[in-house]
């Protein structure tokens, strides 16, 4: 708006300038031409000669420009506002079913005891899986890391808790765990227990596991669902990620939850 | 048994991609890569090379699949 009310001292300006430019000079009558092109011609137009006739054509490509700037910005903000809104409709919908509903006590990779609330008052990443796993879980624990990381590397975001839960206790103790929890981030938390904990633990977060047939190794694979999950500080579950989601769209998701977290709090 | 540390599941990976490029080379002529199967098997837990093998045939169905090699039968086409 501002920018309509200042063109048309640009134009005064330009009719000053033009009775200078035009008369005598080579290059004075192609100057009139060149004008003649961009505005809109009428008979009493053609007659004259050094008569400015509207704003030109710097004015016009700059009139244009800072418009369409405008307009690109308004898309922009339009269009970050939605994704703002779906993902508060997708927390929200998600908050209702209530994922991950109360306490869980297991052990870590160090031996100690933990419980949810020791959790409390951090950002969670959390993947369940086993360490005799082929391929998926050491993918989707490098892919968590490397969230982990990009999300460390950045000035004014909390620290973001990484966490591994098997589903495989009868072959992942707590040395187990330590060994392969090493290989990812020192901050990587391994967590085991008895049988009945991790079902416990897994039936809350709503985690399918089945232990397949051993060979005669008495090796053997364990089926499971394949998410990442995402805690806010108040140990609510707030989101998930699939196998499909890369690190950088993982990292963005998180980044609008927290910026959103702070928002509610304040 | 331990689970296999990173390195072997690295040392494991490197073999079975090896494995997998030389039936790509060979339009899954088997005994063209005898030698790169052996290797295969020694890198990796058993386990792992079933699920492997399975993962395969998997992704080979799925790539003739996405090719459209599959059409429905005149029969299902009509109940």
């Amino acid at each position: 708006m501002l920018l309509l009310t200042r063109a048309p001292k640009a134009w005064h300006r330009l009719f000053q300038l033009k009775p200078l430019a035009l008369p005598g000079t080579p290059g004075g009558k192609a100057q009139h031409v060149r004008y003649q092109l961009f505005s809109t011609p009428s008979p009493a137009e053609t007659g004259r000669q050094g008569q400015p006739q509207g704003p030109g054509l710097r004015t016009r490509l700059l009139v244009t420009a800072l418009i369409g700037a405008g307009l690109g910005g308004a898309w922009l903000a339009v269009r970050a506002e939605k994704e703002r809104w779906q993902q508060q409709q997708r927390t929200e919908a998600l908050r209702q079913a209530a994922v991950g509903q109360g306490d869980f006590s297991l052990l870590d990779h160090r031996g100690q005891v933990r419980c949810k609330a020791d959790f409390r008052g951090q950002w969670v990443l959390l993947y369940f899986g086993f360490t005799h796993c082929p391929d998926i879980c050491p993918d989707e624990l490098e892919k968590l890391v490397q969230v982990v990381r990009q999300l460390e590397a950045e000035p004014g975001l909390p620290p973001v808790q990484p966490l591994f839960i098997t589903v495989d206790p009868e072959r992942d103790t707590v040395a187990a765990m330590a060994r392969y929890v090493q290989d990812f981030h020192p901050r990587l938390l391994g967590l085991t227990g008895s049988a009945e904990q991790i079902a416990q633990v897994s039936r809350s977060y709503r985690v399918y596991y089945s232990a397949g047939p051993k060979d005669q190794d008495q090796d053997y694979i364990v089926d499971h669902s394949v998410a990442i999950y995402l805690l806010s500080p108040d140990g609510l579950f707030t989101d998930y990620y699939s196998r499909a989601r890369s690190a950088e769209q993982i990292s963005d998701s998180v980044r609008r939850h927290m910026a959103a977290f702070r928002s509610v709090l304040c | 048994m331990a689970a296999p540390s990173m390195k072997e599941r690295q040392a494991c990976w490197g073999a079975r991609d090896e494995y997998w490029k030389c039936l790509d080379d060979n339009t899954e002529d088997a005994s063209k890569c005898k030698k790169l199967r052996s290797s295969f098997e020694s890198s990796c837990p058993q386990q792992w090379i079933k699920y492997f093998d399975k993962r395969r045939d998997y992704l080979k169905f799925k790539e003739k699949f996405e090719a459209g090699d599959f059409q429905p039968s005149k029969m299902t086409a009509k109940s």
